[in-house]
């Protein structure tokens, strides 16, 4: 008798542990009704590339969620030429030692210094009197998600980032008035300094619909006829930066 | 953190300087300044000298940020060397006297002239900038000002550490209620045992004889026999739980509120989104323009974490998985090697395949705040999970909804709800429903009249509801 309540006594505690160790899976979504409805026999992003329908690919397993167009396939931007002028491929190079200073891998490098012809590139996304709100409006609010985080609100170089302190070394705009269009187009399209190449998530439109707004930044009348004088002309003095301390 | 540390730091530092210049202004007020004038004449120069120094200071700060820092740091080196002591390193390093000026103002005639300056062009790949405009009074203040940094902990936010802690927490509860479940199931059985033991004594004291082989079960059915009404009643109401338990627990199939998978890097929201306050669509940018909301390539976290390493070993481990994966070497002025590899996240927020949902739609079309769905991400400390609605009720300007959380109900909920947009009569707004409003008013304005009878025209209305409007 006594060993049969032992056993049972043992029986007891070693099912409460395996019962408490059935814990729910954390990564696991929980049950579904018909999983083959749930899973998308079409290629969705973010999905596995190493198995599809079936067919299992080892080297994409678990490495590939997303992949890059075939090379020489160019987006459809509709049927205006001034769009599909303005999103054809940048004419410009990057500079071949920002293969390792900014990971330009699979990038088309050149030796040549294009940043400093880039300055005589004129902005081809014309401001004119009917877009121009459309134009800043547009600028404001991808200013607002891309840049002024680091480079502040105002252009001044003092976003969030820089005023806890987390980052150091942004410019304030009203510094970089000698910069011509195309410059502020390279820098953002490749990088510069500690700034990474935003070409991956800004297209040509963006980036010029950005230098508009930057340019605004640095001349309230910028836009208006007759403005912008004091912008882009190469080797004009910078800013007086004690003053503005 | 670092904010407030900052912050308070600079706050001090004001404080102490204004409160130096009353200590001098009484001083001055004072009648006997006439009677001790060369203490006042003193006094005055201290003053002068320090006024001298703070704007040097200032002035060195001011020239190093607008001119040095989009590549210089003062401790730790970047797209160019770390300029803290830079001056002792050169001449330890046997440069010219004076040649570290020329190289600041031109680099190539500092180069030319001094070997030393010759061997700090192969630094790195990227050229100086060339500042002729820089007096060497400037380059001094500059250099004072950086030798006058205090090298610190910065901290820049971070709450991994806690995160781990409440996990770890919730897990140890988990081995407390094993416990207590293991010593009540021993207790049960042990009281059971006394019981039949002291049963078997007083069976044997009346003189009768114990069934020692009756089991457990042969008990339980005597038992059950001699209380034939109770345990019917009793299994009547066990099955009707039961059965409610499937029930609810059918329902719960395919709902993932709280769903909060582990990820492969320890992102925490509340520092990126919070106190750096870093939009959300920075990093998830192609919202704006596809079906999905994307994860951010590495080259976007790299965007900022070329410079921000981490401050604790812990967030320096989490982001050196950043490095690794983007082939970055953070030594020297940090170059990418070409090698990456691929961060692998689990997906948070998965939806069927047959729902079709677009977050283009949604957020660039409909024009619908994040948070409306995803919850305040800037107090999110951890990684991304499926916030409960309860949650989402709590945040401010966001539609009350009563349906879990990613289920068809919380969906058409919505719809029902959400009014397509603002001002029908503003004609300069050339937005995609506003032009929807234009032609319900020109086209149909008793339909028109039906659909604002609630005030608004709502995303049912014009046929969310509709099924082929999600499911095709």
């Amino acid at each position: 008798m006594k060993f049969k309540g032992l056993s049972s006594i043992a029986i007891a505690a070693v099912s409460t542990l395996l019962l408490g160790s059935c814990g729910a899976d954390p990564d696991s979504a929980g049950y579904e009704y018909m999983p083959d409805m749930y899973r998308s026999a079409a290629i969705e992003p973010y999905v596995d590339y190493g198995e599809i329908r079936g067919r299992e690919d080892k080297d994409a397993k678990m490495k590939i969620s997303a992949k890059v167009p075939p090379f020489g396939t160019i987006p459809y931007y509709g049927t205006d030429e001034q769009e599909v002028m303005l999103m054809l491929p940048y004419h410009r190079k990057g500079h071949i030692s920002m293969k390792e200073s900014h990971g330009l891998y699979g990038f088309d490098l050149v030796s040549t210094n294009e940043y400093e012809l880039a300055a005589g590139d004129k902005n081809p996304y014309t401001l004119t009197a009917d877009n121009m709100d459309a134009i800043f409006a547009k600028g404001k609010s991808l200013y607002t998600a891309n840049c002024a985080h680091c480079h502040g609100e105002k252009g001044d170089g003092n976003g969030p980032m820089m005023t806890n302190e987390t980052y150091v070394g942004v410019p304030d705009y009203a510094n970089l008035k000698n910069l011509g269009d195309g410059q502020i187009f390279y820098s953002i399209y490749y990088g510069k300094g500690f700034m990474g190449a935003h070409a991956s998530i800004l297209d040509k439109k963006e980036i010029w619909t950005l230098v508009h707004y930057i340019r605004k930044f640095q001349d309230q009348e910028y836009g208006k006829p007759g403005a912008g004088a004091n912008l882009g002309v190469e080797g004009a003095v910078a800013a007086d930066t004690t003053s503005n301390q | 953190m670092g904010y407030n540390n900052s912050t308070k730091f600079a706050f001090v530092k004001k404080c102490f300087f204004d409160s130096g210049l009353t200590v001098f202004y009484m001083k001055i007020s004072s009648s006997q300044m006439f009677r001790n004038l060369s203490k006042w004449y003193l006094s005055a120069l201290m003053l002068l000298f320090l006024a001298g120094t703070f704007n040097s200071q200032a002035q060195g700060e001011g020239l190093f940020k607008a001119k040095c820092a989009t590549c210089h740091q003062v401790f730790k080196d970047g797209t160019g060397p770390k300029l803290y002591e830079v001056r002792q390193k050169w001449a330890d390093g046997g440069a010219a006297e004076g040649s570290i000026y020329q190289w600041v103002k031109n680099f190539e005639a500092a180069a030319a002239a001094d070997p030393y300056a010759a061997t700090v062009v192969a630094w790195s790949g990227t050229n100086m900038n060339k500042f002729p405009e820089l007096s060497d009074d400037d380059i001094t203040a500059i250099f004072d000002w950086v030798d006058s940094q205090v090298d610190g902990p910065k901290d820049g936010g971070g709450d991994v550490a806690t995160v781990e802690g409440a996990v770890e927490e919730e897990s140890s509860m988990g081995w407390v209620w094993m416990l207590l479940g293991v010593m009540f199931v021993v207790i049960i059985l042990a009281v059971g045992g006394v019981r039949r033991q002291l049963k078997a004594a007083t069976v044997e004291a009346d003189g009768g004889e114990y069934n020692d082989d009756m089991s457990y079960m042969d008990e339980i059915k005597q038992w059950a026999w001699d209380n034939r009404k109770k345990t019917v009643v009793g299994i009547v109401i066990i099955v009707l739980a039961l059965i409610v338990t499937l029930f609810l627990s059918l329902y719960t199939i395919g709902t993932v509120e709280d769903y909060q998978p582990s990820q492969p890097i320890e992102f925490p929201h509340s520092v990126h989104a919070g106190i750096n306050g870093i939009d959300c669509k920075y990093c998830h940018n192609s919202v704006t323009k596809s079906k999905s909301a994307g994860l951010p390539t590495v080259n976007v976290c790299m965007n900022c974490h070329k410079q921000v390493s981490g401050s604790t070993p812990e967030q320096q481990a989490q982001i050196n998985k950043i490095y690794e994966a983007a082939g970055w070497n953070p030594e020297g002025a940090g170059k990418y090697t070409g090698e990456t590899k691929e961060i692998v996240w689990n997906k948070v927020h998965v939806l069927p395949d047959h729902v079709y949902f677009n977050h283009s739609q949604h957020v660039e079309v409909g024009g619908i705040d994040c948070k409306q769905c995803h919850g305040d991400m800037t107090k999110m400390v951890g990684t991304a999970k499926v916030q409960p609605v309860s949650e989402l009720n709590k945040i401010e300007g966001n539609i009350q909804l009563t349906k879990t959380t990613l289920t068809m109900g919380w969906c058409i909920e919505c719809h029902s709800e959400k009014e397509i947009s603002q001002g029908p009569l503003d004609s300069k707004k050339d937005g995609y429903y506003d032009e929807i409003h234009r032609r319900l008013m020109n086209n149909d304005k008793s339909l028109y009249g039906e659909y604002l009878e609630d005030g608004k025209v709502t995303v049912k209305e014009l046929g969310g509801w509709e099924c082929a409007k999600c499911h095709y």
